[in-house]
């Protein structure tokens, strides 16, 4: 059954608009728009709100591809993808008119942007949807993934997530992440009702929704769980919530004692897990009684999943059918499927004698800033353009801060800032910048990362 | 006493914009600079610069200048001149 089919299969579930408080059961959105019947692109820019899902779900029950795309992406990315994509559809609340793309009514409240001459990409029929290895650089390197590759990873979280047919879940986390994409498609299958909103958690509309519908779940990356602590969440019962979930890294020592406390007092739970978008959503999951007891672990792998440890780099690799089929760097690359079921994470592990594994570094040059995965060699591209082809290099420290060093004593720290925060809307205070006299290489030339990762 | 200026420089600081884009409509989410993440900035940046300790319920509050101001007021913190 193909993922469009086991969330209809759900017969009683209900959308929430937050907006309007209108509720709309899932079948009103079977076929609900009048798309065409083909092969093609479908850009999706996400605000999470009920319009984005019924398109999203209409276009799950097509032949199109699916790419997710952040609603709030900078508009020249926006730009620069279409001009390289040339989607078929486009839907974009934000814009009511894009160059070469004619406004279609699809419906009495959705309009899409068609192409006035639809290019014709070969699209491997495998390839359900595109989503973007990293939401705000506007790379154009997409992860594919298969409607299989979706199903497999809906069913192995369902194994072990205390999901309900009662449950009232907040889209709280975007869902053109892949972790919020797994929110989404496991509650369509399983729970009662999903509340669209564009909110966030620091809006006090947010909350007033969450007691208005008695939400069941919430979930984040250890930056939301430090801001749900610093708004007093964990400081009183919220009475109608039974579990949360949390991805994207490891919480911190204070904090996660902080949530035992409050999962033992109040009876919830918490589920720490382990995922990339390569991997159609998660790879291993901790439950909550080894929060404290095996802190900082990332648990054991998810049902039909397997990890093995590379012996000479003791890179984490993960076997899995929820694995991609390869990356989309241009059109000509959606023609081929690359199937296999091994995925090398980029990550360096360790696994213990009970057989819980545990991150120790990481391969792949990447970092998470706030929860939000960034490529560091992309970020260097998009800096050293900002700045008129300068030299600088980015490192992480610690996924707290992007260190930016440079070679130009002339340089100003806030340009350099100022250029992030233009390009990417990384703020300024996440930000470290370091003159070095001179840029380290390796003996091959390269630029030695390590050295300047630790100088 | 502090100055309707050195509020400005704080926010505009936790933002990462000048000052004189700060105005009393500004709200939350209404650009792109002021996200979740330079909100608990903010936070942080006014209990540095007023020495103040802002309770965890009104951190949901600070939802545009006007309402910043308002509560500043509440620790005792004008902002005149």
């Amino acid at each position: 059954m193909s993922l469009y089919e086991l969330i209809q299969k759900n017969r009683d579930l209900f959308f929430i608009d937050a907006q309007t408080g209108h509720a709309v059961g899932i079948r009103s959105f079977h076929q609900s728009l009048s798309i065409d019947d083909r092969q093609g692109l479908v850009f999706i820019y996400s605000d999470n709100g009920i319009g984005s899902v019924e398109v999203l779900l209409n276009f799950l029950n097509s032949r199109f591809t699916v790419v997710m795309l952040s609603a709030q992406l900078h508009p020249s990315f926006k730009q620069n993808l279409e001009e390289l994509y040339s989607p078929y559809y486009i839907f974009d609340a934000a814009r009511p008119a894009v160059y070469g793309y004619n406004t279609v009514t699809v419906s009495a409240t959705i309009k899409l942007l068609k192409c006035k001459n639809p290019p014709d990409h070969q699209i491997h029929s495998n390839i359900k949807m595109l989503l973007s290895t990293s939401g705000t650089t506007g790379s154009p390197k997409f992860v594919k993934l298969s409607d299989n590759n979706l199903v497999q990873n809906a069913w192995s979280i369902l194994d072990y997530m205390p999901i309900k047919n009662d449950d009232v879940v907040p889209l709280n986390v975007p869902v053109v992440f892949v972790y919020g994409l797994s929110i989404f498609t496991t509650n369509c299958m399983a729970a009662g009702t999903i509340v669209c909103t564009s909110k966030d958690l620091l809006q006090p509309a947010f909350w007033t929704d969450f007691s208005k519908y008695n939400c069941s779940t919430i979930g984040g990356v250890p930056y939301v769980y430090e801001a749900l602590h610093r708004i007093g969440f964990f400081k009183k019962d919220h009475p109608s919530l039974r579990y949360m979930t949390q991805t994207g890294g490891i919480l911190n020592q204070a904090l996660r004692q902080e949530i035992v406390r409050y999962c033992n007092t109040y009876h919830k739970q918490f589920i720490a897990q382990y995922g990339q978008t390569e991997a159609a959503g998660r790879m291993a999951f901790l439950p909550q009684e080894h929060l404290l007891t095996k802190a900082a672990s990332i648990g054991r792998p998810v049902k039909n999943g397997r990890f093995e440890i590379d012996p000479e780099t003791s890179e984490l690799i993960y076997y899995g059918p929820n694995v991609f089929g390869g990356y989309a760097n241009s059109p000509a690359d959606l023609n081929t499927w690359q199937e296999s079921n091994k995925l090398y994470t980029g990550d360096v592990a360790r696994q213990d004698d009970e057989g819980y594994y545990y991150i120790t570094g990481r391969i792949k040059r990447i970092i998470k800033l706030f929860g939000t995965r960034l490529n560091l060699d992309e970020v260097e591209l998009i800096l050293k353009n900002g700045l008129g082809g300068q030299t600088v290099v980015c490192t992480g420290i610690n996924d707290k801060l992007l260190q930016v060093s440079h070679v130009n004593e002339q340089l100003e720290e806030s340009t350099i800032k100022q250029a992030l925060k233009d390009k990417l809307n990384i703020h300024p205070t996440a930000v470290q910048v370091k003159y070095i006299p001179s840029m380290p290489l390796t003996p091959n030339g390269k630029v030695d990362y390590t050295s300047i990762s630790t100088a | 006493m502090h100055t309707q200026q050195h509020l400005q420089e704080v926010i505009a600081k936790a933002f990462g914009i000048t000052a004189n884009d700060i105005t009393d409509e500004l709200e939350y989410q209404s650009i792109p600079e002021w996200d979740s993440v330079s909100h608990l900035v903010l936070v942080t940046e006014l209990e540095t610069a007023y020495s103040i300790t802002i309770e965890m319920e009104d951190v949901l509050t600070m939802g545009s200048i006007t309402k910043i101001k308002e509560l500043l007021q509440k620790y005792n913190v004008t902002t005149a001149g």
